[in-house]
């Protein structure tokens, strides 16, 4: 219990800092900042609008660590300011629409990859040096240095433009109703597809060889000696001994494994026109729209952090010793 | 240094990621001899296909995708290894000095490592590059390498603070030698391969962070660069036209740079591991073993 209280304190903190990053960098720029962040803004919106969104974005009169208390007082009651481009809706309206579409593609992508990855490494461990090693592992290592632009271009232009096997844009099909009917489900998996497994594809690699390496350090382990000796079945010390214990720092790997995948997200999204953060990121920079970019940020950062406390829960669970520290 | 050298040769793979790299440092050097066009002048009509006189075709504004490609080299490289340079620099100076110096020194440098580590970063450099505008490619250097050291301080004082504990350490310790000699001299020189490590990761990461940080529009469209390609190849609709090669040219580009990067890595990760060294050796162990039992049966009838 302990252990997860310390690891939340530490996530409002890591948030604070993402948060003072957002405030810090219009000021870090030269010229006025006000002015470079609302550039766009002059011919969409009057004064008083503008004056409110300066507001929210901590550009009020006053001494800076003043202007900075309503800032923060604006993101914790989560105000993130309204959009220039598609003025006036606000941003948190438009961010909290698109991350339940990014999060079923990061969630998918990272169950799909994390679960064939580890599997792989698994087995390339147990036959190192046989054809499974000899061919996933280089091949895992040259997945990893593949950046998502490409994987996502390839994907795109392979199976949605040349065979037309899946849809190249949208979540679903704009016919539709979102309503839970198995076309609408259906259209939904098939749009998801493709930005799923463009995903999947540069993960796994970097499960696959982080789960390897582990599971050689446990293999010259006594235990699993004395598992062998007992006679148990080739699958149990795989999967039950040799494992388990392997897994422990695959999970510590998988939680900085989440930038990529947010990350990849995001020009996923951009490449298969996926309604989530990452396009709507896109727009925002195409219209220097930077309450947008900026609460971009702030909806990034809990994701991540969400994402680490998961696995830091998950971490207790494979982990006993944690829960009575 | 030359026996560091010859070791590394020796690994194949290693090798192969050497010579890659080393053809793509003479292309980038070599440029004008290799480009047949100016890489930014209408030499063509919209959108060919690849020709003898256009290997790679051309882009929606008729200029030579080959000679792009080939001038985009310098660009990625120069970006990357400063970037590189960058980010090891800061992660090693903190991982050493964390784990070195110990105490609240080591709390707070690990605290700001990992409060780094979590915070997303792709998100966070977009921020940046929408300030600063269109960003040229020096500056991309610049934001990704002062904020992907992370990782690198994180490595380096995990293998800093096992090199401490080594009684060498305690010795040079004991006979009072100084806080800098200590570093420097002591544990620098077994750090390297980590250090190499890193130094190749990063440039890999700035490679392919510069690409989607250009490809996003965030990058200067002065530039000449394998992103920024793939972002006038976006805008042109390259791909939904059918226009390939003006698409696939720079990512064929940057994924072979990517896997020499990494296969150099993966040597160096196995001479500093050689538990990690199986893939090839293993194989012709087991194969060697099996014919060796199978000639023994023979013999044995």
């Amino acid at each position: 219990m302990n252990f997860l209280l310390k690891r939340l304190a530490f996530y409002l903190v890591a948030f604070l800092v993402a948060a003072t990053f957002n405030f810090v960098i219009p000021r870090m720029m030269p010229g006025n900042p006000a002015d470079i962040m609302l550039a766009n803004a002059n011919a969409a919106m009057g004064p008083e609008a503008r004056a409110a969104l300066m507001a929210i974005f901590g550009f009020t009169e006053g001494p800076l660590y003043l202007q900075y208390i309503d800032y923060l007082k604006s993101i914790f009651t989560w105000d993130f300011g309204t959009s220039v481009k598609f003025y006036p809706v606000p941003v948190t309206d438009m961010l909290m629409q698109a991350l339940p579409w990014t999060l079923f593609l990061t969630g998918g992508a990272l169950l799909v990859s994390f679960s064939i990855g580890t599997l792989l490494g698994i087995l390339a461990a147990w036959r190192r040096g046989t054809t499974i090693d000899v061919i996933a592992s280089p091949t895992a290592l040259a997945l990893q240095s593949i950046p998502s632009v490409v994987v996502a271009l390839a994907g795109l232009y392979f199976f949605g433009i040349a065979n037309k096997v899946f849809p190249t844009a949208y979540a679903f099909d704009p016919a539709l109703d979102p309503e839970w009917s198995l076309a609408f489900v259906g259209s939904v998996l098939t749009h998801g597809f493709l930005p799923i497994i463009t995903l999947s594809v540069v993960l796994v690699g970097g499960y696959l060889v982080t789960m390897r390496n582990n599971m050689i350090g446990q293999l010259g382990e006594d235990y699993i000696a004395m598992a062998e000796a007992k006679g148990l079945s080739d699958a149990r010390v795989r999967y039950t001994y040799a494992a388990r214990n392997a897994l422990l720092p695959s999970v510590t790997a998988l939680a900085l494994s989440f930038g990529a995948l947010f990350g990849g997200s995001l020009v996923t999204e951009v490449v298969f026109n996926y309604p989530g953060v990452g396009n709507l990121l896109y727009l925002g920079i195409v219209g220097r729209d930077f309450p947008l970019i900026q609460g971009q940020l702030l909806i990034m950062t809990l994701a991540m952090l969400t994402a680490n406390f998961l696995v830091d829960l998950a971490y207790v669970f494979l982990d006993p010793r944690l829960k009575r520290a | 240094m030359t026996s560091v050298l010859k070791t590394f040769l020796r690994n194949r793979k290693a090798a192969i990621g050497l010579a890659i790299v080393i053809a793509y440092v003479i292309v980038a050097i070599a440029a004008p001899l290799i480009a047949h066009y100016e890489p930014l002048a209408r030499v063509g009509r919209p959108h060919q296909a690849p020709s003898a006189d256009h290997w790679l075709g051309t882009t929606r504004m008729g200029r030579d995708v080959f000679s792009q490609l080939i001038y985009g080299t310098r660009n990625s490289l120069m970006v990357g290894v400063l970037a590189g340079f960058i980010v090891t620099a800061i992660g090693t100076t903190i991982g050493i000095t964390a784990a070195y110096f110990g105490g609240l020194i080591d709390d707070v440098l690990n605290f700001l490592t990992n409060v780094v580590l979590v915070l997303p970063q792709l998100p966070l450099l977009l921020v940046l590059a929408a300030f600063l505008g269109q960003v040229s490619p020096l500056a991309i250097a610049l934001i990704i390498g002062l904020t992907s050291w992370a990782w690198g301080a994180r490595v380096t004082r995990a293998q800093a603070l096992s090199l401490k504990t080594r009684d060498y350490i305690q010795a040079a310790e004991m006979i009072g030698e100084p806080s800098w000699r200590m570093i420097l001299v002591e544990m620098l020189p077994n750090l390297l391969s980590i250090i190499g490590f890193n130094f190749i990761g990063s440039v890999i990461f700035t490679i392919i962070t510069q690409a989607t940080l250009e490809f996003l529009g965030l990058g200067s469209p002065l530039t000449l660069s394998w992103g920024t390609m793939l972002y006038n190849a976006q805008n042109a609709s390259a791909i939904i036209v059918g226009a390939w090669w003006e698409v696939l040219a720079p990512c064929a580009a940057i994924v072979l740079i990517g896997v020499g990067l990494s296969l150099m890595n993966f040597g160096v990760d196995e001479i500093a591991n050689p538990r990690m060294r199986s893939l090839g050796q293993v194989a012709k162990a087991l194969r060697l073993e099996r014919r060796l039992s199978r000639q023994r049966m023979q013999e044995a009838k």
